[in-house]
C-alpha cells in the first residue's frame, strides 16, 4: 500500500488515467485499488476527487473505445480467440454472441465490477454492431457507477484505507487461487484429451494432394466432409469445393445419414 | 494436436464402420497448396445477433 501511496503521489493523475485506460483495454491491473487509494488521497488534499472521477472515467472509456472499434474491427475474431480456450469453441461463441445479444446492455452497466467480463464486454458490442451513440451511453454509465463507487468509497473511507486495501488484496488473493485451480484443471483436461489423440493415430491421413488428385480423376466413391468446430459463422467463410458441413459436437445425431459405401475424408483446422 | 477435430470425429465413424481419413493439415493446407475454395453457402452459415 505504501509503494502506491508513493507512486500516486510521485504521478499523481496521470497514473490514475494510464491505469484505467490499460486495464480497460485488457491488462490486469489493479484499478479499483488505484481508485480507493486517489479517492482516499484526495480527502487528505492530495487530489481533486472530481478531477480523479474525470479522469479515469476519460481513461476508462478511452481504453472501452478501443476495445469496442477493435471488436467492430475484427468482427468475431477477438469472441473467437477468448473461445479458443472453451471446451466447445463454437458453442461458446454461438452463446456468448445470443447472451450477450440479449442482455448487453444492462451488462455494459454492471460488467465494470465483474473481472473478465470487463474486458469482454465492449468488444463483443463492436462484433456485434452495438451502434457507437448507444454504446458510449451506455458505457458512460457502467463506467461512471464503476469509477464512482470506487473512488468515492476511498474518499467516504480514507480513515479505513488500509483495512480496505487489505480487503481487497485478500479478495483478489482468493480469486487468482480460484483461476489457479481452474487453470491447472483446464491444463489437465489438455493432456488428457491430447493423450487420448494419441491413440487415434492408427486413422489413416492423406495429403491435400491425394485428395485433390482423386478428385480430379473424377471419383465418385469419396465425399468430404468439413468438421470444422468453428468458422462458419463468418461472412468470408470458405471450404474445400463441394464438401459437406459436419458439425462435431452432433455427430451421433446425424450418423445413420452417411455413406456406409464411400470413403469419408474429414478436415478441419 | 494439429487436425484434432476431423482425427476425433474420423476416429468415432471407424469405430462405427465408416471408413474415414483425415485431410492432413485441412483447409490451411489446401489454401497452402494453390487450389481453389469455395464460399459458403448461406444455408450452412451459422447466422449470430447483430443490433442493427
Amino acid at each position: 500500500m505504501n509503494e502506491l501511496l508513493e507512486l500516486l503521489r510521485r504521478y499523481g493523475y496521470q497514473l490514475v488515467f494510464a491505469n484505467l485506460f490499460l486495464e480497460a483495454a485488457g491488462l490486469p491491473l489493479p484499478a479499483a485499488i488505484i481508485l480507493l487509494t486517489a479517492g482516499a488521497m484526495s480527502a487528505l488534499g492530495w487530489f481533486k476527487v472530481y478531477w480523479v472521477i474525470a479522469i479515469a472515467i476519460a481513461g476508462m472509456m478511452l481504453g472501452d473505445l478501443l476495445m469496442y472499434f477493435l471488436g467492430r474491427w475484427t468482427g468475431w475474431t477477438i469472441l473467437a480467440f477468448l473461445c479458443r480456450v472453451s471446451l466447445n469453441p463454437e458453442s461458446c461463441i454461438i452463446k456468448s454472441a445470443e447472451t450477450f445479444y440479449r442482455r448487453g446492455k444492462t451488462t455494459l452497466l454492471f460488467s465494470k465490477f465483474i473481472p473478465g467480463l470487463n474486458t469482454v464486454a465492449p468488444p463483443l458490442a463492436g462484433s456485434l454492431n452495438m451502434r457507437l451513440t448507444q454504446f458510449l451511453r451506455l458505457d458512460v454509465v457502467g463506467v461512471s457507477l464503476y469509477i464512482g463507487f470506487y473512488t468515492l468509497t476511498g474518499f467516504l473511507f480514507s480513515q479505513q484505507l488500509e483495512r480496505i486495501g487489505q480487503g481487497l488484496t485478500t479478495a483478489q488473493r482468493i480469486v487468482t487461487w480460484v483461476l489457479a485451480v481452474a487453470l491447472v484443471g483446464y491444463i489437465a483436461y489438455r493432456v488428457r484429451t491430447y493423450s487420448k489423440n494419441r491413440l487415434y493415430r492408427q486413422v489413416p491421413r492423406v495429403s491435400v494432394y491425394e485428395l485433390k488428385e482423386k478428385l480430379d480423376q473424377g471419383e465418385d466413391q469419396i465425399v468430404i466432409y468439413d468438421a470444422r468446430s468453428h468458422g462458419y459463422y463468418e461472412e468470408k467463410a470458405k471450404r474445400i469445393p463441394g464438401s459437406i458441413r459436419l458439425e462435431p459436437a452432433s455427430i451421433e445425431q446425424v450418423l445413420d445419414t452417411l455413406p456406409r459405401d464411400r470413403e469419408i475424408y474429414l478436415y478441419c483446422t | 494436436m494439429r487436425d484434432a477435430t476431423s482425427v476425433r470425429v474420423a476416429h468415432y465413424l471407424r469405430e462405427h464402420g465408416f471408413q474415414t481419413y483425415v485431410v492432413k493439415g485441412g483447409v490451411a493446407a489446401w489454401r497452402r497448396a494453390g487450389y481453389e475454395l469455395e464460399p459458403v453457402p448461406h444455408e450452412d452459415r451459422l447466422v449470430l445477433p447483430k443490433f442493427n
